[in-house]
C-alpha cells in the first residue's frame, strides 16, 4: 500500500481487492505514525467527496490551497487561526471525483523558502535522511509522498517549489504551463508565477492528477481554454527527439552531480534522443529577476493581512499601529525581507531601475525560450545543483536562493517543467528536470515518462514505524 | 488674476454586479450583505472583469468623444487603509481604456478630456462619532466595495467655478441619458474633485491645491470659488501658495487642508497580474457606438430645427431623458411643440421645482395637458387661470375638465354677461374717464384690468377691451 502509485490504487479500488474506506483508512494510520517522525503536517481533516475516478484516495494538499472548515495557514502566525470560508478550484475538482483529503501540509511560509525551515511552526524532515530538509517550499507535500503517508500531494510552485522538493525527496514534481491550472483558493505569493501542480510516485500519476487539475476557471482569469490529455500518447517512444542542454544549467555543477547527470544523457540517447549542448543567456539573470518580480508582487499580495477582518490582529491603538503590530508579530523574517524588497523595487523612485527592467529582461528570456523551442523538443538539466542541505547549512540569503536557479526560469517564461528522481548523490535523490514549450505538457510527460522506463525502478526511503 | 481648473470625477456604473465578483451593484442594501471572497479580499480569492464595466466603460467614452483604445490594461494602486481590504486597487495607470476626448460648455469653451479609466471602489467607514479622530471605533460595511467606477480626468481647461458646475452637470445628463450612472452627487454615485490654480498677471501660477470630498452640484461652484479666493489672498499677501490636497467642509463652507504633497502615498503602480489585457475588437467597440442613445446636445440641436422651439427649451427638454420623451410623447399627440415645450418648461417644471421635487411624467397625463391647451388656445380659460388649473392638476391629479368646472373659471366669453360690471367699472371712475376723453387712450387698459378682476379672471381680456372702448366711445347700445 505505501508505496502503491494512484493508478495502482485505482484499479485495487475497482477490482474490489481493497474498500475505499480501508484505503483512506491505511493511509490515515500510516501518516499518524509517521508525521510525528517528519512532521509533514500542519494540520489534519479528513474532507472528500465519492461517486468519481478518485473515490477511496486520500491526498494531502498544501496549507495555502482553501479548502472550505479547515484551517489555511500558509504555515504564518499571521494567519494561523483563519478557517477557509471556501475551497479552492483545483481542490475542488480532485474531491468532485471523490478524493479525500486527510491533511494540509508544512511550507515555508507563504512559500517563500526553499526548505520548510521559514515555516513558523516546525520544519518537516527530509523521509532520506532527517537531518535534511524536504525542500520548499512545498516540502511537507513532498515529504508525506516520498514517506508514503498519502499516494500523492498537491503543491504550489513559484520559482521551483514543486520540483525542488521533489528533487530532494526522490519524486516526481510537475508544474503546469503557467494558465492551465486554476489558482482560484491559491494563497497569493507572486500570482504571475504561481502554478499549482501535483507531486506523486511516477510520471503517470503526475499526467493522470494533471488532467484533473487542468481547464479553464471562471474564477480565475488567467487560465486558459487548452483541452489536452496528458496521458494521450505518453508510452510513444521518443526516438528521433531533440533536447536541448543549456550550459547555464550545467557548468558548474560538482564532479558527482556532473556524473549522474552525463549518465542520465547516456540513457536518454540510448532510447534514441537527440542531445545538443546549446546557450540561453539570459538565465544567468533569472534569479535576479526573480528577487525583483516574486517580491513585487508579493508586497502587493500580501498587503491584506492588516488584521481588519481575519487573521491575526492586534486591536489596540490607532490604525498604523494595528498595522505595525499586526504585520511585525504575523510576519516571519523572511516574509518581511521579501515584503520589504518589494516595496522598495515598486517605488515611484526605484520602478523603472528594477521591476520595469526586470520585466524586460523576463519578455527576453521567453524569447530566447522560444527559440530554442522552434528546433528542440525540450530543455533539461539537473532540477537543484546539489543534493537537499542539511538544516541551518545555508545561512545566507543569497545562498539560499540560488537553490532555485534552474528552476526560477520555467516560472518566469511561464513554461510547463517536471522534475523526475535520475538517481543518487552521497545516498540522497536528485531530480532531472525536463521542460517544454508553453502547452507542450503532454510532450514533455512523455519524455519524461520514457526516461522513467529507462531508468528503471526507482526506490522509496527506508521508513521505520 | 486668473484661476484655472481642472476635474477628476468618479462615477459608479450602473452595473447589475459588481466591477471582479458576482455580487450585486447595490450600497444601500443592510451592511455587509452584497459581499464574497473576492470583494471582501481573503486570500487565495482572484479577480475576474465583469464585461459589462467595460461595456459602460466604452459608451462613456464615446459620448465624451474620447478615443477608445483596443488595448488597455488593468494596475494595482497600493495603499493601506481599512475599507480597502486587499490593500490595493484595481484601477488602469499605465494603459487606461480610453483618452483624449471634449466635453462643450454653453459658452462655447471646449472642455478636453484626459483619460477615463475603470476602476473599483472601496467599502464605507462607519464611525461611532461624527468624525474619525473622535471615534472609539469604526465600522466597516463592504457593499460598496469593488462597484465598478470610472474615473474621467479633465485637462485644466476651465477658468470659473460656474464653468466647473456646468461640466459637471452637463456631465451628469450625459451618462444619465446614455445609462451609465445615475448622477446623483449628493449620494456619492457621482463625485468630484477639484484642482485649482491661480494665475498672477505676470503670468506665474500658484501651485495646485486638490479640493476633494465635494458632494453636490452647488458645492462644486462654492468650493472652487472659496478656494480661488483663498489662493488668490495668499498670493497677495506675498506668501507661497502650498501644493496640497484639501477638504471641502460643507458645514463651515471652507477647504481643509488634508496633507501635504510630501505627505502623499508612494502608491506603488504595477501591472495587476491577476487580469491579462483587455483586448478590445473594433467590432465590439462600433456596435456599442451604433446602439448608443442620442446625447443631450444632439437631442437639443434636433428639437431647434425640427420643432423650431427656442435654444434654451430645447436645452431644458433634452438634459433629462423622462422630459424629452414627454415632450416628444406630446409632439406626437398634436400639441404644437412651442406650446409643448413652453408649458413644459416654463409651467409644468416650475411646479416640481417648487417642491424641489424631479419631474416625473405620471403626474400629469399628456391627455391631461393636451385638454388644457386646447381650452387655454381656444380662449375658453384665460392663460393665467390655466396656470391655476395646471397647478391644480398637479396637485390633485384631477383631470382640467373637472378642475376648470370646480373652480368655475370658465371664461365669459358672452358680452351681455360683461356688460354690467364693465358699465359698473367706468361709473366708479369718472376722472380716468375724464383722462380717455382727453385723448389719454392708454387708460382703457386700467378699465380691463379692472373688469378683470371682478369677474376673477374669467372673462377674456380682448372682448373686455372691445367692449370697454365701445361704452366710453357710446358706441354700445
Amino acid at each position: 500500500m505505501i508505496s502503491s502509485s494512484v493508478e495502482q490504487l485505482i484499479e485495487k479500488i475497482r477490482s474490489k481487492e481493497l474498500s475505499s474506506d480501508e484505503v483512506i483508512e491505511d493511509f490515515v494510520r500510516i501518516s499518524d505514525e509517521l508525521d510525528p517522525k517528519f512532521k509533514a503536517y500542519i494540520s489534519k481533516c479528513k474532507v472528500g467527496g465519492n461517486g468519481g475516478l478518485l473515490n477511496g484516495i486520500p491526498f494531502a494538499i498544501k496549507d495555502n490551497m482553501e479548502l472550505v472548515g479547515t484551517k489555511t495557514t500558509c504555515a504564518s502566525k499571521i494567519l494561523e487561526n483563519y478557517t477557509s470560508p471556501y475551497t479552492a478550484t483545483a481542490v475542488k475538482k480532485l474531491i468532485d471525483l471523490g478524493g479525500t483529503v486527510i491533511a494540509k501540509t508544512n511550507m515555508d511560509e507563504f512559500a517563500m523558502g526553499a526548505s520548510t525551515e521559514y515555516s513558523a511552526f516546525f520544519s518537516t524532515k527530509n523521509p532520506w535522511d532527517v537531518q535534511r530538509v524536504p525542500g520548499g517550499s512545498s516540502g511537507g507535500s513532498a515529504a508525506a509522498v516520498s514517506s508514503g503517508m498519502v499516494p500523492f500531494a498537491l503543491g504550489s510552485d513559484t520559482g521551483g517549489s514543486i520540483r525542488q522538493p521533489a528533487s530532494f525527496c526522490g519524486i516526481v514534481g510537475y508544474k503546469p504551463t503557467y494558465g492551465l491550472v486554476s489558482r482560484y483558493g491559491l494563497v497569493a505569493f507572486a500570482s504571475s508565477l504561481d502554478q499549482i501542480g501535483p507531486l506523486t510516485r511516477n510520471v503517470r500519476d503526475a499526467a493522470l492528477i494533471g488532467n484533473f487539475l487542468i481547464g479553464k476557471d471562471p474564477k480565475d482569469a488567467t487560465t486558459v481554454d487548452h483541452r489536452i490529455d496528458l496521458l494521450d500518447g505518453i508510452e510513444e517512444p521518443v526516438g528521433g527527439f531533440k533536447i536541448a542542454v543549456p550550459v547555464e544549467f550545467v557548468e558548474g555543477l560538482s564532479d558527482k552531480v556532473r556524473v549522474l547527470f552525463d549518465q542520465t544523457l547516456e540513457k536518454l540517447k540510448k532510447i534514441g534522443i537527440k542531445i545538443d549542448e546549446v546557450s540561453i543567456p539570459s538565465i544567468r539573470y533569472a534569479v535576479s529577476v526573480y528577487y525583483i518580480i516574486a517580491p513585487a508582487e508579493a508586497s502587493s499580495n500580501l498587503s491584506r493581512y492588516d488584521g481588519i477582518r481575519y487573521g491575526l490582529s492586534t486591536t489596540e491603538g490607532s490604525i498604523d499601529e494595528i498595522y505595525m503590530k499586526t504585520k511585525g508579530e504575523g510576519f516571519g523574517r523572511e516574509v518581511k525581507r521579501r515584503i520589504m524588497i518589494g516595496t522598495f523595487t515598486l517605488s515611484a523612485t526605484y520602478y523603472d531601475a528594477y521591476f520595469d527592467k526586470a520585466q524586460r529582461v523576463r519578455s527576453k528570456l521567453e524569447d530566447e525560450f522560444s527559440k530554442i523551442f522552434e528546433s528542440y523538443d525540450a530543455i533539461i538539466g539537473p532540477t537543484t545543483p546539489a543534493i537537499a542541505f542539511k538544516f541551518g547549512q545555508l545561512s545566507s540569503p543569497l545562498e539560499y536562493y540560488l537553490q532555485d536557479v534552474y528552476t526560477i526560469p520555467a516560472n518566469l517564461a511561464g513554461l510547463p517543467a517536471i522534475s523526475v528522481p535520475m538517481g543518487f548523490v552521497d545516498k540522497m535523490p536528485m531530480g532531472l528536470q525536463i521542460m517544454s514549450k508553453r502547452f507542450d505538457d503532454g510532450k514533455m510527460l512523455r519524455i519524461a515518462r520514457n526516461f522513467e522506463k529507462v531508468r528503471g525502478d526507482f526506490p522509496s526511503p527506508e521508513v521505520s514505524r | 488674476m486668473r484661476s484655472v481648473v481642472g476635474l477628476e470625477i468618479h462615477s459608479q456604473l450602473l452595473t447589475q454586479t459588481k466591477a471582479f465578483c458576482s455580487c450585486k451593484n447595490d450600497s444601500n442594501s443592510a451592511p455587509n450583505t452584497n459581499i464574497c471572497p473576492v470583494c471582501t479580499g481573503q486570500p487565495g480569492a482572484l479577480p475576474v472583469l465583469n464585461e459589462k464595466v467595460v461595456e459602460f466603460a466604452i459608451r462613456a467614452a464615446i459620448a465624451l468623444k474620447c478615443e477608445v483604445h483596443e488595448v488597455s490594461s488593468f494596475d494595482r494602486k497600493n495603499y493601506f487603509y481599512p475599507d480597502l481590504p486587499k490593500g490595493y486597487q484595481i484601477t488602469q495607470y499605465f494603459h487606461p481604456i480610453a483618452t483624449n476626448g471634449y466635453l462643450d460648455l454653453e459658452n462655447g469653451k471646449r472642455v478636453r478630456i484626459r483619460r477615463i479609466h475603470i476602476e473599483e471602489d472601496a467599502g464605507k467607514m462607519v464611525h461611532s462619532s461624527e468624525n474619525i479622530t473622535e471615534s472609539k471605533e469604526s465600522l466597516i460595511d463592504f457593499n460598496r466595495c469593488g462597484i465598478p467606477l470610472i474615473e474621467i480626468v479633465t485637462e485644466p481647461d476651465m477658468e470659473r467655478s460656474d464653468e466647473a458646475r456646468e461640466f459637471m452637470e452637463k456631465l451628469r445628463d450625459i451618462l444619465r441619458a446614455i445609462d451609465v450612472c445615475s448622477g446623483n452627487m449628493e449620494e456619492g454615485a457621482l463625485r468630484c474633485d477639484a484642482n485649482v490654480s491661480v494665475v498672477d498677471d505676470d503670468g506665474r501660477s500658484s501651485s495646485r491645491v486638490e479640493v476633494k470630498n465635494i458632494n453636490s452640484f452647488k458645492y462644486v461652484q462654492y468650493a472652487i470659488d472659496y478656494e480661488i479666493e483663498r489662493i488668490s489672498s495668499v498670493l497677495r499677501s506675498g506668501k507661497d501658495v502650498k501644493h496640497e490636497t484639501r477638504g471641502w467642509d460643507f458645514t463651515t463652507k471652507t477647504t481643509v487642508s488634508m496633507r501635504s504633497k510630501e505627505e502623499e502615498n508612494d502608491y506603488r503602480y504595477f501591472p495587476e497580474p491577476d487580469l491579462p489585457v483587455l483586448v478590445l475588437s473594433k467590432d465590439e467597440i462600433k456596435t456599442i457606438m451604433e446602439n448608443l442613445p442620442e446625447l443631450p446636445d444632439e437631442k437639443a440641436k434636433r428639437y431647434e430645427n425640427v420643432h423650431m422651439i427656442s435654444h434654451d427649451n430645447a436645452v431644458v427638454l433634452s438634459k433629462d431623458k423622462k422630459l424629452s420623451s414627454y415632450f416628444e410623447n406630446a409632439v406626437s399627440k398634436g400639441i404644437d411643440p412651442r406650446d409643448a415645450s413652453n408649458w413644459i418648461v416654463n409651467d409644468l417644471l416650475s411646479l416640481f421645482n417648487a417642491d424641489s421635487e424631479e419631474f416625473d411624467p405620471e403626474k400629469i397625463p399628456l391627455d391631461h395637458l393636451k385638454l388644457l391647451i386646447d381650452y387655454t388656445n381656444s380662449s375658453k380659460i384665460s392663460r393665467l387661470s390655466a396656470r391655476e388649473v395646471l397647478a391644480g392638476m398637479y396637485k390633485s391629479g384631477k383631470d382640467p375638465k373637472t378642475l376648470i368646472e370646480e373652480m368655475n373659471l370658465l371664461q365669459i366669453s358672452n358680452e351681455d354677461a360683461l356688460v354690467p360690471v364693465a358699465k359698473a367699472v367706468i361709473d366708479e371712475n369718472p376722472s380716468v374717464v375724464e383722462q380717455y376723453r382727453n385723448g389719454k387712450s392708454s387708460v382703457i387698459g386700467f378699465f380691463v384690468g379692472n373688469v378683470m378682476k371682478k369677474t376673477k379672471g374669467k372673462a377674456d381680456p380682448k372682448i373686455v377691451g372691445d367692449l370697454v372702448k365701445r361704452l366710453l366711445d357710446g358706441e354700445h347700445k
